[in-house]
């Protein structure tokens, strides 16, 4: 009697262990669904147009569903990588960047401990090669950007993937970088197509052009529908709509994002109000809030602000520019292309912080903004120096700004919150007054 | 009459204040926290009424800070301890002059805030995540040492040698440090007051972020401890002003915010 049931438990037990992978999916999906579950249940009056979004992440987070199956895919470490090109090839570009604490925790066996929280978890992701909507990687693609993911190099390469260089320039005033790019850009679109044995035409170019053109015309429109007060849009939404960027059909996104903004024009039509009735309007800049981790977007508007504007590589940064084409010939577009890329980008990595600053002031002014959140991931360290720029220019043109260091850890809520409560109040106090 | 209360249910101890139309303070109540913030609070709240005499229906409105500020369902409002302890400070240190600059110490916190002319945050400044330089760097450090945190005070005026310094930021690591130190031999006295002073020598490096003004107000649980207050007064060079009961002040300025919000919700009523 007594050893049947020993056996019985022994069983039981066996058939408990989980494999290693599912696990750590079971815990990508229960970090997601945490997320999601906020963004769709904890604020009122949601868009209807925006279930495409949360069907979207719930099937590739929570279900692990591969996207795209019958094209080469292209991965790529920074938005700095032109997406023209790679959909030129009949290729499918996927972002890494990747927002996962439980990735995170698997990237921290890598790098060091006081390192930035996006490069370990895109790291520990590609360790776990479990990667959102893709089977797999045909290559992937690095510009030598950060210092931190140029770095990782070495280390994604012991885990045997195919990786590919691009040469990025760190000051972009000068012509001698501009040509630095343009050849890199060049050279890039030779080497891939190589690579995955597929030409770029003239044609195919002008469409790729068109098709990512098209998708941030939709993006603009609906984002400057955000300059209207009383706003019509949360933040949360629109952090959710370009981040799917990163891995979604490009035309079944852009499909998606003219609903929404179909929807919220109405909305602006009938002067509805997103956000409370005194919400103070928050520009959101820094570090990139990649999903799941936008603990603290939903923190601003969960403390009654709204984020009317941002300048994030995960958000307003990825959709900035267009490329502007004077002659539709191989080499003009391939160069106008470089230049999209090289001029429009915002990030901390050059030199100089004038570009950020100026772009900060315009679109603090167009959308008319009463605070700056700033944040930076720890360990981030362009984004913590370059902090310290932006505040002395805020004090310049008087916009109060909540500087916050984070991490992608859920155990930072309390202080984290009172922070930003605090923050919020003080700006309402300062509205009341104006 | 009408009464207000302000719940303050921080990490260590739940405060609370209840004062009435004139802003006067009707009783006040501070008790540990512990580790059921909600049923604590609770019921500290209703001794309090109990010993003040007054009943609940007296208590026109309620609003609640800390970090079990959204835990407590009586109250009409929520508001963050920055704010809460703004109010409360310009009220508390009234007999000190306009009050600008304000340093608190909590029991996981620690924070400094910069008012404008009429009491308004317009900076502030808290310590990132862990617990250096608080309350509980005090409490972790009276535990290894074996005395009560009362006791703080006593054994830094005693020190007769040089405070040791304490270099570490986090608590954790400081009590290793502090163990260290023990195994050196030296006196608690002087461990004391090197805590002390590193705790102040913090504190400021926050408050200057803010800005230091003329009047430095100082207030939260450990501005109770005078050996702190005077590491801090010896390090910043002159006298801090602090409140006759510096630990109550963030809950009496949430009981100040919840007059202003009820007087607020009546003259709308009136207009409608």
């Amino acid at each position: 009697m007594m050893r049947k049931i020993e056996t019985n438990t022994a069983v039981q037990r066996k058939r408990e262990i989980e494999d290693p992978q599912k696990r750590h999916s079971r815990h990508e999906a229960m970090e997601a669904v945490q997320m999601l579950d906020k963004l769709k249940y904890d604020f009122p009056h949601s868009l209807e147009s925006m279930k495409y979004f949360y069907d979207l992440y719930e099937r590739v987070y929570c279900k692990g569903e591969k996207i795209h199956s019958d094209k080469p895919l292209v991965g790529t470490l920074c938005i700095q990588v032109p997406y023209e090109i790679i959909y030129a090839m009949d290729a499918v570009p996927v972002r890494l960047c990747n927002g996962f604490h439980t990735d995170e925790q698997l990237g921290g066996e890598f790098m060091p401990t006081k390192s930035c929280s996006l490069v370990k978890a895109t790291l520990g992701m590609l360790q776990s090669r479990d990667i959102p909507a893709a089977d797999k990687l045909d290559i992937i693609v690095h510009p030598t950007t950060c210092d931190q993911k140029t770095k990782a190099i070495s280390i994604i390469e012991d885990m045997s993937y195919d990786m590919y260089h691009m040469e990025f320039p760190r000051v972009k005033e000068s012509e001698e970088s501009r040509e630095y790019w343009r050849r890199t850009v060049r050279k890039f679109t030779k080497d891939i197509s190589k690579e995955l044995g597929r030409k770029v035409s003239r044609r195919s170019l002008k469409e790729a052009i068109r098709k990512v053109g098209r998708a941030q015309m939709a993006y603009h429109k609906l984002n400057e529908l955000r300059r209207v007060t009383p706003s019509p849009i949360l933040g949360k939404d629109m952090f959710l709509i370009t981040n799917a960027f990163f891995f979604d059909e490009i035309e079944r996104w852009t499909e998606a994002v003219e609903n929404v903004y179909e929807e919220v024009k109405k909305r602006v039509q009938s002067g509805f109000n997103a956000a409370g009735k005194r919400s103070p309007r928050i520009l959101y800049t820094g570090s990139p809030p990649i999903f799941p981790n936008l603990k603290l977007p939903v923190m601003i508007e969960e403390a009654d602000g709204i984020i009317v504007a941002d300048e994030s590589c995960s958000a307003n940064r990825l959709l900035n520019d267009m490329v502007s084409v004077d002659e539709w010939f191989m080499y003009d577009m391939v160069d106008a292309i470089a230049d999209r890329y090289l001029k429009g980008c915002t990030c901390p990595i050059f030199t100089k912080n004038e570009d950020r600053k100026r772009r900060l002031r315009e679109l603090i002014e167009e959308y008319c903004v009463d605070g700056v959140v700033y944040q930076s991931f720890a360990g981030c360290q362009v984004y913590e120096m370059e902090q310290r720029s932006i505040m002395q220019e805020m004090e310049k043109i008087n916009i109060p700004m909540l500087y916050v260091e984070t991490d992608y850890s859920p155990g930072q809520g309390g202080q984290l919150s009172t922070r930003v409560e605090a923050f919020i109040e003080s700006l309402k106090v300062r509205r009341r007054k104006r | 009459m009408v009464y207000f209360a302000g719940i303050d249910i921080g990490s260590t101890a739940i405060k609370i204040v209840v004062i009435d139309e004139n802003e006067i303070i009707k009783g006040y109540k501070v008790s540990g926290s512990g580790s059921m913030f909600y049923k604590y609070a609770k019921e500290s709240f209703e001794l309090l009424l109990k010993d003040i005499g007054i009943s609940s229906q007296d208590v026109a409105y309620i609003t609640s800070t800390g970090y079990g500020r959204k835990l407590f369902k009586e109250a009409d409002e929520t508001i963050s301890e920055i704010t809460a302890n703004a109010v409360g400070a310009r009220k508390a240190g009234e007999e000190f002059g306009t009050i600008r600059t304000i340093i608190n110490i909590g029991g996981q916190d620690s924070k400094a805030i910069a008012l404008d002319e009429h009491g308004n945050v317009v900076n502030f400044a808290m310590n990132d995540r862990c617990a250096a330089g608080t309350g509980k760097f005090l409490d972790v450090a009276a535990a290894k040492l074996e005395i009560d945190v009362e006791e703080l005070g006593d054994y830094h005026f005693r020190s007769i040698g040089t405070p040791l310094s304490i270099n570490s930021t986090c608590a954790v690591f400081a009590e290793s440090e502090i163990i260290g130190l023990l195994g050196n031999e030296h006196t608690k006295e002087d461990i004391v007051a090197g805590i002390h002073f590193s705790i102040a020598k913090r504190i400021i490096r926050l408050a200057k972020r803010v800005g230091l003004n003329e009047v430095i107000y100082f207030d939260g649980g450990p501005a109770l401890n005078k050996g702190l207050v005077s590491a801090i007064e010896d390090e910043l060079g002159r006298e801090l002003a602090i409140p006759r009961y510096p630990q109550i002040t963030t809950a009496l300025g949430a009981a100040l915010l919840a007059k202003e919000a009820w007087e607020y919700e009546l003259k709308n009523a009136d207009a409608v």
